[in-house]
């Protein structure tokens, strides 16, 4: 082949991997960008006045004075609203009665938006769902709701086609009458009706959440997954540690040590799922470890999972500890026990330490396995020692449970990606933790 | 001087302590160890005590050549054969897609990429295959499944665009090179060349639109499909395979990149025809990792396949919604009876059974290989 | 003698009571939202009260209260004879109390033109006998068949309430999770049919008129509405007068219950009687 032939086939090879990357690269971020932008909104946002007031009823947070001067204020901003609702009531009922039943359910519609949107109408007998209590808490679901007042989603289907989706303005249809000028008020004066703020919600990570996710944070979510994790850890660190030493240090091979490897690496390519069906069958069905589902039964289903990644981290960083050291502590007289206890493990642990960092991370996320043996959608936290023999919310479990099964899937998008961004950086950061310890061995060991 | 002797060996009755608690430890040790490797075992056992009274009451037949999934109607039929497809289907597209730029980047990232890029790049891609699964799943079903349902069409349309247009190109210039090599033995006139890849350029352009127009024409029923499910089981496998293959190919050491440079190689030619055989083992253990975890996957593929139990028609029509084995056992085990050990919940347990063998036999396929490559190493 | 063993035994059972007020409900997804609501209320009001709540099916939920493993029940259709006898068998007496009534709307994207159909159309779109709109006067579409996994009572009962003992639905149904996942789908999807319950429904998606009656609270009571049926949370055996679990279930028939219910989007059981 030619020079030039080959300098080409070259430099197309160097551009396709380097393409890969890009591509790769561009990927993960069109995934995970969504998930950091949209899940800051549950931190970051711009707070009505409804939120500060749900905050001061349902957390006890919040200036109470500021608060009432405040809402003082948007109910002034409001008060031609509700007067003009007030006012189209009593016209109501002196129209004829055909028109009055035409506008009847219009006038409805119109009247839970505003519910909906600026909450509950002064005077009123209040709801008792917390959901219903309080207006839009979010400026950017207001905005969205907003639209839902002014416009009525209508289909055409006069095509032959599918139905057109047309935004009907609905300032028509109360043409001449007294709610006609709340469309433009809305329209206009809604931020001083609401007077947004840009907030920031740090405690949305371990606030309870208030009526199913409507509102408050992912607290008893966070703290499941965190027992979870701990739990699992504290049991598969000790066997691992353990089977890791003895692999390394003592194991002389032969059939069995082969058998049990081989075994180990199985463990690793189990299913997540198949965890799940064994920590059902076994953990609960068989030996009973708790009444159905428990942290604990979860925990020891995670603990197998993680299992084989622990003892794979610890026996490499058993023997990247360098042979002098090991020999020098035989030499002055110890015995392979004190010599395991007191040289090879302290020198091995930051490198053990890392592979339990990676493994808990690893725990934290799973899924699968705890849908049978741990998880359930609300739960309450209590005392840790009580709390392992009780099922637990996860975040993991729960996320998938309120982006499918919850009922107003919609509203509560900020929640989700809340709870998805918090997963993933509490994943990530135990993987940079662990990347951070493994960065200062290496250093270490070349210094 | 006898004092300090004394001091130093031991009496008969102390080394006779000291072996057996050492013998004792090593006891110990040793049980612990079993318990943390034998679990597999107990795993298997449990799964298959479950398992085999499905086999026993209803036999095999069914279960696996059958495609009427009704668990629940009566009479209840267990033909799984569907679910099977299923999961190998999503299983073999995503390994499809991940493998080839999985590949390459792992490449780009032992050989290409300076080394300080490559000590950032490497921690990045092992964190994000920590990513949990359910966050992907989330993703699918949010953004992704709408994007599919809404402007399917056009979005696949682009990201063919995206990815072939530059791929397209290179491939011109190489063929007109090519072309060039074959037809002018000494050297081409730059017209000819220019011409040919012209004329390449030019098929490839019409390429690129037909398919691309054909693509933005398809209508997607609906947006969680075995398409979804498999590009986001692709993005899972990435990273896995990547930093495994990166691995492969960073231990065939220095010595063989360097003689074959020194033989006058190209960097592509070393690594194609040098490095890639000597890392083969390593590449096809990453490529089973991927396999593994694509088909052990449960929460995407749950939120984003669609579940429905059907081969889809023809075969390779992704964008029809298929059901998992995986997604089936957790979406359908809430309901099985246990107390009674009803039919149901056994045959949840056949599928887990199955799971298992297959990440077995997967285990083997790869500990077989690295031994043969082990073996031919030390032959050689 | 008796007597004082009678009071201490008393005293140490409501010691542990008050030490312990833990109640575990598992069942139906439909339930699901009423009984989260119920719960939370419920801790609100009474705090040092912890009741969790699973959202695993009402097969499961059966279960759970066969095995002991829950106290309360939810399930979205009554207990079938296999699961009656198994309890009767495990001496579990299951007692029934109706939380609401619920009507199961067939819900598809609002772009689609169709209005309604009747029972056979639907059914004959489930087993795949259908499989364009334009059969049943809609546009040119294929539809995409959406229900509920089959551990459901709200998939129980359409079964029960469409198809009936022929018909089966077509494995080219796709399966979602739950109600919420249902409407989910169906508002995504042009072309999508499905069917969830009452609460579940809203202005995002379009409900069907099926043999000509649109679904509301009125026909759900009197029963014109042909897919109509009734919510129930089981316990085992009628709870004990003053335990957790009877305060709990008492909330069902309370004003403020009935609220509760009604703004979930379901109807209370007192909507029956104001009638």
């Amino acid at each position: 082949m030619r020079l030039s032939t080959r300098k080409l086939l070259d430099k197309s090879f160097t551009f396709c991997a380097v393409m890969a990357v890009v591509v790769l690269t561009a990927f993960l971020i069109f995934v995970l960008a969504p998930i950091f932008v949209r899940g800051c909104g549950a931190y970051v946002f711009r707070g009505t006045v409804e939120y500060r007031r749900m905050m001061l009823d349902q957390f006890g947070r919040g200036d109470e004075v500021a608060l009432a001067r405040e809402i003082a204020l948007a109910q002034t901003a409001r008060q031609p609203v509700y007067s003009a609702v007030t006012a189209f009531e009593a016209e109501l009922k002196q129209m004829p009665a055909a028109r009055r039943r035409e506008m009847r359910p219009l006038f409805k519609v119109v009247r839970e938006g505003l519910e909906l949107l600026l909450g509950p109408e002064p005077g009123k007998p209040l709801p008792t769902l917390p959901r219903m209590l309080y207006g839009q808490t979010r400026w950017d679901g207001a905005r969205r709701h907003l639209k839902h007042v002014l416009y009525e989603v209508q289909w055409d289907y006069s095509d032959d086609d599918d139905g057109v989706r047309v935004l009907a303005p609905r300032k028509p249809f109360f043409a001449g009458t007294a709610l006609e000028p709340i469309f433009d008020l809305l329209e206009n004066d809604l931020d001083r009706m609401l007077n947004p703020r840009l907030t920031f919600y740090g405690r949305f990570l371990t606030d309870k959440s208030v009526d199913a996710h409507f509102f408050g944070g992912i607290g008893p979510e966070v703290m499941g997954t965190i027992y979870l994790a701990l739990t699992a850890m504290l049991i598969a660190v000790p066997l691992g540690v353990v089977a890791a030493i003895y692999f390394q240090e003592y194991a002389e091979g032969g059939a069995v040590m082969t058998f049990l490897r081989s075994c180990v690496n199985t463990l690793a390519g189990v299913p997540s799922i198949v965890f799940g069906l064994f920590g059902l069958a076994f953990f609960i069905n068989t030996i009973k470890v708790s009444q159905g589902k428990s942290v604990l039964a979860g925990a020891l289903t995670l603990a197998l999972l993680v299992l084989p990644t622990v003892i794979r981290a610890s026996e490499e960083a058993i023997a990247a500890v360098p042979r002098a050291y090991k020999e020098g502590a035989l030499a002055l007289g110890a015995g392979q026990w004190r010599t395991v206890l007191t040289i090879i493990l302290p020198a091995a642990l930051p490198g053990i330490l890392t592979g339990v960092v990676i493994s808990m991370g690893r725990a934290a996320g799973e899924t699968a396995p705890i849908i049978f043996t741990a998880a359930v959608s609300v739960g309450k936290l209590s005392r840790p020692l009580k709390m392992l023999f009780r099922d637990t919310p996860a975040l993991s479990w729960n996320l998938y449970n309120i982006c499918t099964e919850h009922e107003a899937v919609d509203r509560i998008r900020h929640v989700q990606y809340g709870m998805a961004l918090t997963l993933v950086v509490l994943v990530l950061a135990l993987n940079l933790v662990a990347i951070l310890i493994r960065a200062r061995v290496s250093k270490r060991l070349k210094g | 001087m006898k004092r300090t002797v004394e001091k130093i060996t031991l009496t008969a009755r102390e080394k006779f302590v000291r072996q057996v608690f050492s013998t004792l430890g090593r006891a110990i040790l040793f049980s612990v160890t079993s318990v943390a490797a034998l679990a597999v075992l107990a795993i298997i056992f449990f799964i298959a005590r479950d398992a085999l009274p499905f086999f026993k009451n209803e036999g095999m037949r069914e279960f696996f050549f059958n495609k009427s999934w009704y668990p629940t109607r009566e009479p209840a039929q267990f033909g799984a054969m569907a679910i099977f497809t299923g999961s190998l289907l999503v299983t073999f597209f995503a390994v499809i897609t991940a493998v080839p730029p999985g590949v390459f980047a792992a490449f780009c990232m032992s050989d290409i990429l300076a080394f300080r890029v490559r000590q950032v790049l490497k921690p990045v891609i092992e964190m994000l295959a920590a990513i949990p699964s359910v966050t992907y799943g989330f993703f699918a079903l949010v953004v992704l499944a709408p994007l599919l349902q809404n402007h399917g069409g056009m979005a696949l349309a682009v990201a063919w665009w995206v990815l072939a247009t530059p791929i397209m190109l290179v491939a011109s210039l190489v063929m007109a090179e090519l072309i060039c090599g074959l037809r002018y033995k000494e050297r081409a006139g730059f017209a000819v060349r220019a011409a040919l890849t012209l004329i390449f350029a030019a098929l490839s352009a019409v390429l690129l639109l037909r398919v691309g127009s054909k693509l933005s024409g398809l209508e997607v029923a609906s947006g969680v499909n075995a398409l979804n499910a498999s590009i986001i089981l692709a993005a899972m496998a990435l990273p896995t395979i990547v930093s495994v293959s990166e691995d492969a190919l960073q231990a065939c050491g220095r010595e063989l990149r360097e003689g074959s440079y020194a033989l006058g190689a190209t960097r592509a030619e070393t690594l194609i025809k040098v490095i890639l055989p000597a890392s083969a083992s390593g590449i096809f253990s990453a490529v089973l990792l991927g396999v593994m975890r694509a088909l052990g996957e449960t929460m995407v593929v749950l939120m984003a396949s669609g579940n429905a139990a059907q081969v889809p028609s023809p075969i390779y029509n992704l964008l029809q919604p298929v059901r998992t084995l995986t997604a089936t056992i957790a979406s359908e085990m809430g309901e099985a009876d246990q107390m009674t050990g009803s039919s149901h919940y056994h045959v949840l347990f056949a599928m887990g059974l199955c799971l298992l063998i297959f990440s077995f036999l997967c285990n083997l396929a790869g500990e077989w290989i690295v031994n043969r490559q082990r073996r031919k190493l030390r032959g050689a | 003698m008796k007597k004082s063993i009678l009071t201490a035994g008393l005293i140490i059972g409501s010691l542990t009571v008050n030490a312990e007020q833990k109640m575990v409900m598992d069942g139906s997804t439909t339930v699901g939202p009423i009984a989260k609501a119920f719960a939370e209320y419920y801790m609100r009001e009474n705090p040092g009260v912890n009741i969790s709540v699973s959202e695993s099916g009402s097969g499961n939920g059966a279960k759970s209260l066969l095995n002991g493993n829950c106290d309360i029940a939810n399930l979205s259709r009554d207990l079938k004879d296999s699961e009656q006898q198994a309890m009767k068998d495990k001496g579990v007496n299951p007692v029934k109390h109706v939380v609401a009534f619920d009507a199961l709307p067939v819900i598809v994207h609002p772009s689609n033109r169709v209005k309604g159909l009747t029972i056979g159309q639907v059914r004959d779109i489930y087993s795949g006998k259908i499989t364009n709109w334009k059969e049943v006067g809609g546009s040119d579409r294929k539809i995409v068949v959406v229900s509920r996994e089959t551990n459901s009572g709200t998939f129980e009962t359409f079964s029960e309430l469409v198809m009936g003992k022929d018909a089966r639905i077509s494995s080219k149904t796709e399966y979602a999770g739950s109600n919420g996942a249902v409407r989910q789908r169906v508002q995504m999807t042009k072309g999508a049919i499905g069917y969830a319950g009452l609460g579940f429904v809203d202005r995002s998606v379009k409900a069907l008129e099926i043999n000509g009656v649109m679904p509301c609270v009125q026909c759900v009571l009197d029963k014109t509405y042909p897919l109509a049926r009734e919510l129930f949370m089981f316990t085992d055996g009628e709870p004990r007068k003053g335990s957790l679990a009877a305060r709990f279930l008492a909330l069902i028939n309370t004003e403020k219950g009935c609220e509760i219910v009604e703004e979930i989007g379901y109807v209370p059981v007192n909507a029956a009687m104001r009638k």
